[in-house]
């Protein structure tokens, strides 16, 4: 999957990332906060099955290298890993929305406000155009 | 005086420091549950549980009747994916409360402190649970190691925390068999239970209250029961 990127491409507007973070971060840290990183999320990826348990698709590696990783580097990060986290959520991910998590978190909406977020600064597969 | 004494740090560990630890866990609590609040909010009458599992639907899904019906809701639970990581998990827990709660030696601290204590467990039952738990613990960390999809969602926090819930019962076992000098490691294990507890609502223990609002209040797939609360988005 190739992934557009705009013409000016090396920029990043890290001050808007930085906005639509601090917008949902109650919800977003808190959940990454209270993750077990237990596991239990794996089996309930389709792909996660069909990849030879490979655990790159599953749901909390997603989530914490995707909308995780954004909250850590607090919204500055350079192209290449917006790139990066765009492969993760699109590639890594078809947002079926089947992740099941046993402290009940909401697992699809994080990867879609990471899809968003990637969105937001041009980084989206050539589908979405 | 000497300030620095064993004796003094033994006296602080044993006094203040219990307390000021339960308290910053109540208030951590309330804090988390407050939070909790203001970032959801009540369901509205045209929220629906889109693909229902709780039992409290209908029971098509669950055909028969008593046990059967029990045996047929589980099987559709995590116990059926990852049967012995959850049975492992569960006596862990269930050891992790009950065995500092009904242990003697803190009843009779605690009768001394407030004139009032549970019921206890004998010594060598106490001691059986502390084995228990320190068992379920290297499970974990073994786990934690060796499986490739845990290890590549861990890092140094989920070791620590592992850590720092084992260290108050290896000390107290060490202690209740003084092993090592006494004081140093009965001050090690006070100190240790009062870190753990702190830290809790703040670290990834914190899934202990938020275990309940996430299965049983808010509205999702994975509801246990009808539910109460959305997220506020």
């Amino acid at each position: 999957m190739k992934l557009m990127t705009k013409q000016h491409l090396e920029y990043v507007n890290t001050k808007q990332i930085k906005k639509m973070l601090d917008k949902r971060r109650a919800k977003m840290t808190l959940s990454l906060k209270v993750c077990a990183h237990c596991s239990f999320c794996a089996e309930s990826c389709f792909l996660f099955n069909s990849n030879n348990k490979d655990p790159r698709y599953m749901p909390s590696f997603k989530v914490i290298n995707s909308i995780g990783r954004l909250y850590k580097k607090r919204g500055k990060v350079k192209r290449s890993t917006l790139e990066e986290i765009g492969k993760r959520v699109w590639e890594d991910c078809a947002l079926c929305t089947r992740c099941y998590c046993p402290f009940g978190i909401d697992l699809p909406d994080m990867l879609a406000f990471a899809r968003s977020i990637c969105r937001s600064q041009g980084v989206f597969p050539e589908y979405e155009k | 005086m000497n300030y620095f004494s064993i004796d003094t740090l033994y006296h602080l560990a044993r006094g203040p420091m219990v307390w000021i630890s339960f308290l910053v866990l109540i208030l951590g609590i309330a804090y988390n549950t407050v939070r909790f609040i203001f970032i959801t909010k009540k369901k509205d009458g045209l929220t629906l549980n889109p693909l229902p599992i709780s039992p409290s639907t209908e029971s098509d899904r669950f055909p028969g009747k008593g046990v059967q019906r029990l045996l047929n809701l589980l099987k559709q639970t995590i116990l059926s994916v990852n049967p012995g990581t959850i049975v492992v998990s569960l006596i862990f827990h269930f050891v992790l409360f009950i065995t500092p709660v009904f242990l003697l030696a803190h009843n009779i601290l605690i009768d001394e402190a407030i004139g009032f204590s549970v019921f206890s467990f004998s010594e060598n039952i106490s001691n059986v649970f502390t084995i228990i738990f320190l068992l379920c613990i290297f499970f974990f960390l073994i786990r934690r190691i060796l499986l490739p999809r845990v290890r590549a969602i861990s890092s140094f926090n989920d070791y620590f925390i592992l850590f720092i819930t084992a260290a108050p019962f290896i000390t107290g076992l060490l202690a209740y068999y003084q092993i090592f000098n006494y004081k140093i490691v009965i001050i090690l294990h006070m100190i240790s239970g009062a870190l753990m507890i702190s830290i809790a609502p703040f670290s990834k223990i914190s899934h202990m209250i938020f275990f309940f609002f996430g299965r049983f209040v808010l509205t999702n797939e994975y509801t246990i029961g009808k539910g109460s609360r959305t997220w506020n988005r």
